[in-house]
């Protein structure tokens, strides 16, 4: 290696080396009560159950559910790809580490909004980021994408598609509308005809 | 805090995009400007005769994690809010091996291919092609290999935290390395009978 380099090279390592001593810088991990009050006010911590369930099926990556209802429910039923952490346990060393991933977005439900909201305000409080509250919970998220609702009859083109997505995830989460069709016994169905290629013939394009 | 400017909310996120043709273009340029445009370069790390491009890619590492690190300790960058790809263990191996052998046969990685066809090399122009080629194959097959694809999850895991040490101890350790590889290269390219081209 040429001496010219050598100046950078000593250079880089003190660099690195005074990240290491410097002192720990006064992370203070409480949010400024000011700041937490205009980040309550506001609502963009707030995900619809539409959101969430489109994120679901894209499978994102970014994408932490955390449900924080009784194991019970839980094992009965929750979103996929969902873990389950209680709302009492959620400053556990376990927990602050896992909420601190970066690049995840963590998104709290429970069967309502209020233990989701407790849970954020803590985490809040807390400094963490990229935290929001799925808005009205697991019970919004089954009146809203489980359960078959009419379409009305002035419906706009945007509410058509946004129930057709919804159609669509119902099928995605329960399987629901996928009709197959069985044969009688008895039946052999329609007589299926194959046309098979004469010998010979030279297939269309290529070299 | 000031950075990320785009998730921090100072500048929208549809300037993302807006962003990447600039910052692609930077990248390019460094690129074409380092010599990454031959693969007689390239290859020459396997062949021990040009380290340069392990070198330019340890400096950008080392330089780029200790400004970030600073500028964190200086309150300008929350790097909490920087999208972290995620990890997946078996896919990354098998994927690693796949473009490393892709790598030393063909004289190119991905972006320096396109720098190589951009400026008009036949055989970038090659590489871009079978690499297009490639990437169709593998999307009309995914299905097939879409539970190997996802498999070995890990998060958005970070080197440190698997090593259990914090990201400066880390980057001090990665920076003694670098120094300690390009000593290590240049001795060896020493060694090595020069190769002209």
């Amino acid at each position: 290696m040429e001496k010219k380099y050598a100046l950078p090279s000593v250079l880089l390592v003190v660099l690195a080396l005074g990240l290491v001593i410097l002192p720990g810088k006064n992370d203070s991990r409480e949010t400024d009560p000011n700041l937490l009050l205009s980040s309550v006010t506001e609502k963009s911590r707030y995900l619809s159950v539409d959101q969430i369930t489109h994120r679901i099926i894209e499978n994102d990556p970014t994408l932490m559910l955390i449900d924080l209802r009784p194991t019970s429910q839980f094992k009965t039923f929750a979103l996929p790809g969902s873990i389950n952490i209680s709302s009492d346990s959620i400053l556990s060393a376990t927990n602050i580490e896992r909420f601190n991933q970066p690049g995840k977005d963590k998104i709290f439900y429970a069967n309502a909004d209020l233990t989701a909201e407790m849970v954020w305000m803590v985490c809040a409080r807390f400094s963490m980021k990229r935290i929001y509250v799925m808005k009205g919970g697991l019970n919004e998220w089954f009146h809203t994408i489980i359960e078959m609702k009419p379409v009305p009859v002035a419906a706009s083109s945007s509410d058509l598609d946004l129930q057709s997505f919804r159609n669509a995830a119902r099928q995605y989460f329960t399987g629901a509308g996928q009709k197959t069709v069985v044969p009688a016994s008895g039946q052999s169905g329609e007589k299926v005809t194959v046309t098979r290629k004469a010998p010979g013939e030279k297939s269309g394009g290529g070299c | 805090m000031i950075g990320p400017i785009v998730s921090s909310g100072i500048v929208s996120a549809a300037w993302d995009n807006i962003f990447a043709v600039f910052l692609g273009m930077g990248f390019g340029f460094a690129l074409e400007s380092s010599g990454f445009s031959s693969s007689r370069k390239i290859i020459g790390t396997f062949f021990g005769y040009d380290f340069v491009v392990v070198k330019v890619f340890f400096t950008a590492a080392i330089v780029s994690s200790l400004g970030l690190l600073y500028l964190s300790y200086m309150g300008l960058v929350d790097y909490s809010l920087l999208y972290i790809q995620p990890t997946f263990l078996a896919s990354a191996i098998l994927g690693g091996i796949i473009m490393g052998i892709g790598f030393a046969m063909g004289g190119f990685c991905p972006g320096t291919s396109l720098c190589a066809a951009a400026v008009g090399r036949i055989d970038g122009l090659v590489f871009f092609g079978g690499m297009f080629i490639g990437v169709f194959l593998f999307s009309e097959s995914f299905p097939l290999f879409e539970n190997m694809y996802y498999s070995g999850s890990m998060g958005a895991k970070m080197i440190n935290s698997v090593f259990g040490i914090s990201p400066e101890l880390f980057t001090f350790f990665l920076v003694l390395m670098a120094i300690g590889m390009f000593y290590g290269a240049g001795w060896i390219q020493n060694k090595v009978k020069k190769i002209e081209y």
